[in-house]
């Protein structure tokens, strides 16, 4: 069973349309969400969500339509929004207590564990949290109800970077049961390079890819090399090309490079920019 | 459900304890002489907006986004704010009728119909002035809901006002409204009732 079937799905507003999207995760996988900001990624968390109500294409979240008693299905879904949107007032104990009498697997000691696990005051009111204690503590309400699929919308943003990893490394261990999976979209590309099996790359409500990371990093290069290198090169190796002060620089398919031709690895910061920049 | 509820006591603690006071002050200062009507019906009027103003936080918070997130249905988060609503408009009915029968027996004017009838108008104002503007809110957002409840307060004072030409203060009252009680009473909770199905179904329909 897949923990995510996204098929043909499609929803428009006044300016953007996120247009016939397809994505499959993997129970026991992550996948990685990568676009620039009003792509569609927030867009297609609350699509999930049903959040906001599609316009055609179907949802299937843990072998369950969407649409399908959401409720039920939400016990099983951990969410952390960009913006934590708990009560100011609340102190993290009050969530505690408020979150217990809403999901029905609530677990308070995993709580309690994961707020020290995270330097988080109990008694200290949302309101004089800073971003990232805040995202922490969505964080930890997101691992503490059974969760079987986390969706993630720039959870790491705020963060600094040695929590940062604390918290990549939790979302690992997450994942580490084979029925748990992440679906995360993230500015922080190399979050994702070390989090994810698989990417998507979103740009202006279109899916540019959806491959596995290590595939993909795989098959693509960065090239350096001059016009007349890039010439004789086979064109279907040849991506995407990129003109600098030194030379040339392209994006291309392993497969079809002469072996005596020096390649760079790709990383997937550079690919997207590259598929988004020069791919128009 | 529970979850919900917990969440808008603590938040109602925390934020609405100003109108436990202003309550408290205009149930005292009616039974200590002022004979004007304001004091009886205004904590009646000012307690229907602590669901609008518990919206109004959740709006500023994200928090409206957010339970989106959370295993609630769509009528459970519209209906956590009416049974709020309920349950403080209750307490000061209660309070607001204790105070007008006390203040009755000490001037020998106590009849239970005078009472009664009294309670039904300060239920029906009660309920009304939530009852326009939450399905307002949870359909245009918090920022209309608050325009529908000024304007609505404005009709309900103006209503109080005319009641005050017809009503002697301290609850004298000459007429008695009969068969008309149950009616109103029912017309309260009724409009309330209509007005918590319509934000359900503007509710859902709405998108975060």
């Amino acid at each position: 069973m897949n923990a995510l079937e996204i098929k043909n799905l499609s929803k428009s507003f006044p300016g953007f349309q996120l247009d016939n999207l397809n994505l499959t995760l993997p129970m026991g996988c992550i996948m990685g969400l990568i676009g620039e900001n009003g792509a569609g990624k927030s867009t297609t968390i609350k699509l999930i969500l049903d959040i906001l109500h599609k316009d055609s294409g179907s949802i299937t979240i843990l072998g369950r339509d969407n649409r399908e008693n959401i409720r039920l299905t939400k016990e099983d879904v951990g969410v952390v929004m960009d913006e934590v949107g708990l009560p100011e007032c609340l102190t993290a104990k009050q969530v505690g207590k408020v979150m217990r009498h809403t999901f029905q697997n609530w677990k308070q000691e995993e709580y309690d564990r994961l707020l020290t696990k995270l330097h988080l005051p109990d008694n200290k009111r949302f309101k004089d949290f800073s971003r990232g204690m805040k995202m922490k503590l969505g964080i930890a309400i997101a691992l503490s109800h059974g969760s079987k699929l986390l969706l993630l919308d720039e959870a790491t943003g705020g963060l600094d970077p040695v929590v940062r990893d604390e918290v990549v490394e939790m979302f690992h261990e997450f994942t580490r049961d084979p029925n748990h999976s992440i679906l995360i979209s993230s500015h922080i590309v190399s979050d994702l390079e070390k989090l994810c099996d698989y990417v998507a790359f979103l740009h202006n409500g279109k899916l540019l890819l959806c491959e596995e990371k290590d595939e993909l990093l795989a098959k693509y290069s960065l090239l350096h090399c001059t016009p007349e290198e890039l010439q004789r090169l086979p064109s279907f190796a040849v991506r995407y090309v990129r003109k600098n002060p030194y030379g040339m620089e392209a994006v291309v398919e392993r497969s079809g490079i002469p072996a005596d031709m020096k390649c760079s690895p790709i990383g997937l910061e550079e690919l997207f920019v590259f598929m988004v920049k020069e791919g128009r | 459900m529970k979850g919900l509820l917990l969440k808008d006591l603590y938040m109602t603690a925390k934020y609405c304890r100003a109108y436990a006071l202003i309550v408290v002050v205009f149930l005292v200062v009616s039974f200590f002489g002022n004979e004007n009507l304001f004091f009886v019906f205004y904590p009646c009027l000012m307690v229907g907006l602590i669901p609008v103003n518990l919206l109004s936080y959740d709006e500023r918070s994200k928090w409206t986004l957010y339970s989106g997130t959370l295993p609630y249905s769509k009528a459970q988060i519209v209906s956590g704010k009416y049974l709020i609503g309920l349950f403080a408009q209750a307490i000061v009915l209660i309070l607001t009728a204790i105070t007008q029968a006390m203040i009755m027996h000490r001037d020998g004017s106590f009849t239970f119909s005078g009472l009664m009838s009294l309670m039904a108008i300060l239920t029906v104002l009660s309920f009304v002035t939530s009852s326009f503007s939450l399905p307002v809110i949870f359909r245009w957002g918090v920022e209309k809901g608050r325009i529908a409840h000024a304007v609505i307060i404005g009709f309900a004072f103006a209503g109080g006002a005319a009641a005050g030409m017809v009503f002697q203060p301290g609850v004298q009252m000459e007429i008695s409204f009969g068969g008309f009680l149950p009616i109103m009473f029912l017309l309260g909770i009724g409009i309330y009732a209509l007005s918590w199905y319509l934000s359900i179904v503007f509710y859902r329909k709405r998108e975060a």
